[in-house]
């Protein structure tokens, strides 16, 4: 106590001069108390709801009468790995996601190189370019599912023109497949032009112009001058356009619903209809934590190789 | 392989820009056709018969006992509240953020970041159980947490992004001048970002109002949005496509109306500032 109490003294304060510029405690901070209501806010809304999936995926939750929870132990999980039907939506999943992102990039990229090449109404074009990624996935479902149609559809009328298909494109599994991918590519291209776009836009005009003077050709400029310098931007397009890709799942959910036969039933199909068509919460929110630790890989590649290109701060 | 002619190669690009064109605005094109199409000449097999534009799906979906009036306003409230409270939120925390640097600041921002990330179908099982023992089903309120669980880190991130690039010479100017740091804060540094509010403010309602899986869990009679107008038309009386296509419009055209407009900043937007 006695020490405590000379260190209060004044002479010894003094003795001491405190740095020309003390840097401020973390609370008392400005940046902090700005922060603060957002983070309290968003924590309350993510944290809350995290730790509820976590104890959910040991638990078998029961509706009926208020929600109740019975500890069940690892009994979601091993159902989870054991599933037959699960590893094939994974499967499923796989090929979804790394066929639509795929096309997306090809497509996205040559469009953007396309644009690029334009002059005369370049902005109308890509106006018009744009406007499916503003469409809710709901409705682009909702309009592939009209165009396929097999009686009133415009896209299997003109199938069944040229008869390249009897026009029943969702009722058969491999064709269901491939419309939703095309779905997907149609309203999410658009993203991986724009981000391009923003790229080739950027780039010194004189350098290709040099590399024009020298002689080079139209793909030798393609590949020595504009992919090296848009390698970047392609990089982040590719990653934001993965991360949205995981996210969402309304595109088959209105068309196929999963179906026929399972050839649409990706994880997150399955894992709404586990939880909202069979009430077995406890094991959809296994299959949820599952999904979720898969986007945070996912997450994490992507922050770090915005970071490692100091694409952000 | 000789060199193309400047004027062949031209208009081999538009050719090819035509077809892109093409692919891409058909639907929308169809989709709109459709809404105006008498019902008899919508289901005749020939897609290409003439036929007299009509407004009685229109008429149909905005009259009667279940019109389209309350969807739309539930869209309108839910969307629009949900961007409020990110916008305001977000203006602070993502401008505290961008002029702090402590130790911990990369995991902070990737734990925000994190949670936009989160797969929906992951997001909605705990949710849905959260809000039936908060009785939160069924109301607007509910839906507009939900939006708020991705829109709020994509105002804070996008914000910081934004204040991030301001000078900060122009804050300590102000400073020296005498102001408060809020009085900085709002008369120098916030006026700065317009274009970055406007981009968020619109992205975050666009984001609301084209969800629809939280929406078809979440809401029931009477707070359902328009996404769910539709699929109540699918299983009620087999597909009404006219009618469908209706809804698709209404839902979409506003849009891809506001979100044209902030084009120029859409890059930055959309690749969370990692783009300009």
């Amino acid at each position: 106590m006695a020490s405590t109490l000379k260190v209060n003294s004044p002479e010894l304060m003094h003795s001491q001069p405190a740095p020309l510029k003390a840097r401020p405690h973390w609370v008392t901070t400005y940046q902090f108390w700005m922060m603060l209501p957002a983070l309290l806010l968003l924590a309350t809304l993510t944290l809350y709801p995290f730790f509820y999936l976590i104890y959910m995926s040991f638990t078998k939750v029961s509706l009926i009468g208020g929600i109740s929870f019975n500890w069940v132990g690892g009994k979601n999980w091993l159902n989870a790995l054991n599933d037959p039907g699960l590893r094939q939506s994974w499967w499923l999943t796989l090929v979804y996601f790394v066929s639509t992102v795929g096309l997306e990039l090809v497509f996205g990229v040559a469009v953007a190189l396309l644009v690029y090449e334009l002059v005369w109404g370049r902005n109308l074009i890509l106006s018009l370019l744009l406007m499916p990624m503003f469409i809710a996935p709901v409705v682009v479902g909702l309009i592939g599912e009209f165009m396929l149609d097999p009686v009133h559809g415009l896209y299997s009328w003109m199938l069944r023109v040229t008869s390249l298909s009897d026009g029943n494109i969702l009722g058969h599994g491999p064709s269901a497949f491939a419309a939703v991918v095309l779905m997907d590519v149609w309203e999410w291209t658009p993203l991986i032009t724009l981000i391009t776009l923003a790229g080739l836009t950027a780039l010194p005009l004189d350098l290709l112009e040099a590399a024009s003077i020298d002689g080079a050709s139209y793909f030798q400029r393609l590949v020595h001058v504009v992919a090296p310098l848009c390698l970047g931007v392609v990089t982040v397009a590719l990653l934001i356009r993965a991360m949205d890709a995981i996210r969402d799942f309304a595109i088959i959910l209105i068309t196929t619903n999963g179906g026929p036969a399972d050839a649409t039933k990706t994880v997150p199909i399955r894992l709404y209809e586990t939880a909202f068509r069979f009430f077995n919460l406890g094991y959809a929110a296994a299959i949820g934590l599952t999904m979720l630790v898969v986007s945070i890989f996912l997450a994490t590649a992507f922050l770090e190789t915005l970071r490692s290109r100091q694409l952000i701060k | 392989m000789t060199p193309m002619k400047p004027f062949t190669k031209k208009a081999f690009a538009y050719l090819l820009a035509l077809f892109v064109v093409l692919w891409t605005v058909v639907p929308i094109v169809w989709m709109v056709i459709s809404a105006f199409k008498p019902s008899n000449d919508l289901y005749d097999p020939n897609p290409f018969k003439g036929f007299q534009p009509t407004l009685s799906h229109f008429q149909g979906l905005f009259s009667g006992a279940n019109s389209l009036w309350s969807y739309l306003r539930n869209s309108l409230l839910a969307a629009s509240i949900s961007t409020f409270i990110s916008v305001v939120f977000g203006m602070f925390a993502g401008y505290g953020l961008a002029r702090s640097h402590f130790a911990g600041k990369k995991h902070l921002s990737f734990w925000i970041i994190s949670t936009r990330m989160a797969p929906i179908a992951a997001v909605i099982v705990p949710l849905y159980v959260v809000f039936r023992s908060f009785h939160l089903l069924n109301s607007i309120q509910g839906l507009v947490i939900a939006y708020l669980t991705f829109n709020l880190p994509f105002a804070i991130w996008l914000y910081n992004a934004f204040f991030a690039e301001l000078p900060i010479a122009l804050e300590e100017a102000a400073r020296i001048d005498g102001a408060s740091r809020l009085r900085t804060f709002f008369y120098i540094a916030v006026p700065l970002v317009t274009p970055g509010t406007l981009t968020i403010t619109i992205l975050c309602f666009i984001f609301a109002w084209n969800d629809y899986a939280f929406a078809a869990t979440f809401t029931g009679p009477g707070t359902q949005t328009i996404p769910i107008a539709a699929t109540q038309l699918m299983t009620q009386t087999g597909l009404d496509w006219g009618k469908l296509m209706t809804i698709g419009v209404v839902t979409v055209l506003p849009m891809i109306f506001v979100g044209l407009v902030v084009r120029r900043w859409l890059v930055q937007g959309l690749t969370l500032g990692a783009v300009k």
